[in-house]
């Protein structure tokens, strides 16, 4: 087989003992890997109705065929589980050096169960080439420690050739929104970190050397440096001149910014803490993943060191918050990432508690909207669950539940997972795309924002004709995140399905079309709905908080979405993947 | 008429904003490209690079050259790719 080990590692951390387990051809070809054959690995596990921070259930790490490669950006893995926040399927991807030594480990994902008996390093050492290359290592002393001091010691400890990926303190807490980190980069939604630190792991550290052989490798070198070459170009300048924060303004000028808890669009102080205003205030240094020719990663001096800046984070952790001091904002993040945290969730708990405590429903008189203190303050309690950061770490649904009065209606969640910084009622092609969302309110797995900025839809009154539009950029995603290659070269790729069609024969050697690339999408976008029929998944669930559907946005009065409206286009995208509304779960 | 830039294109043309005289969409392209260089890579005669976009006021994208523009319209130029 070219391409792939066609095997998988099954880890029990009970026991320290692994095995590894086939996986045919047809499998791969059909789910390809990354987030598609994460799942599949997962329904195999029947693990969709076990409580996902038990020891038995399963957490897949999912590497891909073009792992390896020379083809820019694909040196990334998927982290799949059952999400604690959301009870649902969660899939999260993150670059880079640990996928590439995890497939050097001779395999094609890594299933971990079980729950080791103290807090511990999982040392899988692919070198070694047996039973005993997989084991276990006291972490006790990096219990509290950083991603980043945890995976700086344990290089230390092992060797520079291992690859960690780690949980920080809120992973050992199991705060529903913990990431896993590896080289500062983040499997950031759903709760993986809490599900590794529930199975008592700190870090997993890797390292192997197998390669996989090409069907033509000679093509494929071509291919590559021809892809290279186009991800220099205007296509990818956003994320070489600004990154993902660029967005930042420009939402802010289309009433798109989550501000407040999503009760504006708009935020006064959005130049404070714009890339434009950082990169004219701060020194600035750009980082690559590991085979990437993009290099979006931009860093930014602060008083607490260098701090990487998305527009995720500058969202939650500024506006969203009502936080208009860049110093602060880049501190909150930095802090998140310390602790292994994801930023959209934390700032979406921590804004709703704020418009809790606006509204007298919470009585933490501190936690005012604006207040830089309030923020760094309600991570540091959230990441040791101290006082009223244990109730934060349960995310802001069951924070809503637990708070009472109407407050769910204004938490800012699709499923539990908190909504990332694009305003629903100001963009309603990404309001179906939240909703009908596998995994929650998500960015990642839906760019139906792409069509709400486009000419084929009215942003603010979309029609049943942006559905199809939606369900187009859904199953791009999905296949972008099986291969696995970087979304960012979305513009770069003008025929996706031909050339992803034409990157995969070169490796595979399979003589694969578009058109069976497209079903291979629809198939992994309906593999993670089946996951969540069979985890309980109701109908009611795919819609907004009643926040988006009866309250215009205020600035923007012509940014309304009724409830009628919204469950249109929801059943619309139903009848159109061709989906039973009411379906009965197996079994 | 205004023009406006967001992301990419207002770090090209180091200014947030400007003033120009012009009927249609293709005219305003055609004088950006003259008066800032730095924004040519980015406009093909009178049409935008696929990476960028127009905004008609925030209301609507255009990208046909003839678009008829009032000189109480405003035109945001940005990035195509919201991904965030």
């Amino acid at each position: 087989m070219f391409g792939y080990h066609g095997t998988c590692l099954r880890i029990d951390a009970s026991l320290a003992r692994a095995e590894h387990v086939p996986l045919t051809e047809a499998i791969l070809r059909q789910f390809i890997g990354g987030g598609g054959l994460g799942v599949r690995l997962l329904l195999n596990e029947e693990s969709a109705r076990l409580d996902p921070l038990a020891p038995e259930a399963p957490i897949v790490f999912a590497f891909s065929p073009l792992v390896g490669s020379p083809l820019t950006t694909s040196a990334k893995f998927a982290v799949v589980s059952k999400s604690p926040l959301t009870q649902r399927i969660n899939d999260s991807l993150v670059s880079s050096g640990f996928a590439i030594a995890g497939k050097g480990c001779g395999c094609d994902a890594i299933i971990v169960v079980g729950r080791a008996p103290e807090l511990s390093v999982l040392v899988i050492d692919g070198d070694y080439g047996d039973q005993d290359s997989i084991r276990l290592e006291s972490a006790e002393e990096y219990r509290g420690a950083s991603c980043q001091e945890t995976e700086m010691a344990l290089k230390a400890r092992l060797g520079a050739n291992y690859r960690i990926a780690s949980i920080g303190v809120a992973g050992e807490n199991r705060v529903r929104y913990a990431t896993i980190s590896h080289d500062g980069r983040h499997a950031g939604r759903g709760g993986s970190g809490a599900v590794l630190g529930a199975k008592n792991i700190k870090a997993i550290a890797i390292r192997g050397h197998r390669r996989t052989d090409w069907a033509h490798p000679q093509e494929l070198t071509e291919l590559s440096k021809a892809l290279s070459r186009r991800s220099f170009g205007p296509a990818t300048a956003k994320y070489r001149e600004l990154g993902t924060a660029a967005n930042l303004l420009t939402f802010n000028r289309f009433g798109a910014l989550p501000t407040r808890n999503f009760q504006s669009g708009t935020f006064a102080d959005a130049a404070n803490i714009s890339p434009e205003e950082l990169s004219a205030t701060r020194s600035k240094t750009r980082k690559s993943c590991m085979a990437c020719t993009i290099g979006c990663e931009h860093i930014y001096g602060s008083s607490t060191g260098g701090v990487r800046v998305e527009y995720e984070s500058l969202f939650a952790m500024g506006s969203l918050c009502g936080v208009g001091d860049a110093e602060t904002v880049l501190h909150a993040s930095q802090r998140c990432d310390e602790l292994g945290i994801d930023t959209i969730s934390a700032g979406g708990t921590i804004a709703f508690a704020m418009e809790c405590v606006e509204r007298g429903w919470l009585d933490e008189p501190w936690l005012r909207f604006g207040s830089r203190d309030a923020l760094l303050r309600a991570i540091d309690l959230i990441g040791s669950r101290s006082g009223l950061g244990d109730l934060l770490a349960e995310g802001s649904r069951r924070a809503a539940i637990a708070i009472g009065h109407d407050s769910i209606s204004i938490a800012p969640q699709v499923k539990g997972l908190e909504i990332p910084g694009y305003e629903p009622r100001a963009l309603q092609t990404m309001a179906l795309g939240f909703a009908v969302g596998a995994r929650g309110a998500d960015h990642n797995r839906s760019g139906a924002y792409e069509v709400d900025f486009s000419d084929k839809v009215d942003r603010r009154r979309v029609t049943l004709d942006a559905v199809r539009l939606a369900i187009e950029t859904e199953d791009k995603a999905a296949l972008m995140d099986s291969l696995i290659l970087c979304k960012f070269l979305r513009g770069v790729l003008t025929d996706f399905y031909s050339e992803a069609a034409d990157i995969l024969r070169n490796v595979t050697g399979w003589d694969v079309s578009s058109d069976e690339l497209h079903e291979a999408a629809r198939r992994i976008v309906s593999a993670k709905r089946d996951f969540n029929v069979l985890a309980g998944w109701t109908l009611a669930e795919d819609t907004l908080p009643e926040r988006f559907l009866n309250t215009p946005l205020p600035d923007d009065p012509r940014a309304s979405l009724s409830p009628e409206r919204l469950h249109a286009l929801v059943a619309e995208y139903h009848r159109q993947r061709g989906w039973d509304a009411a379906p009965q779960p197996a079994g | 008429m205004r023009v406006e830039f967001f992301g990419v294109s207002r770090q090209r043309a180091g200014i947030s904003q400007l003033e120009i005289e012009a009927e249609t969409l293709g005219q305003v392209l055609e004088a950006l490209a003259h008066r800032i260089p730095s924004l040519r890579e980015f406009i093909e005669v009178d049409r935008l690079h696929p990476s960028l976009t127009a905004s008609l006021n925030g209301d609507s994208f255009v990208s046909d050259p003839q678009t008829r523009l009032s000189k109480n319209d405003c035109v945001f130029i940005l990035s195509a790719d919201a991904g965030g």
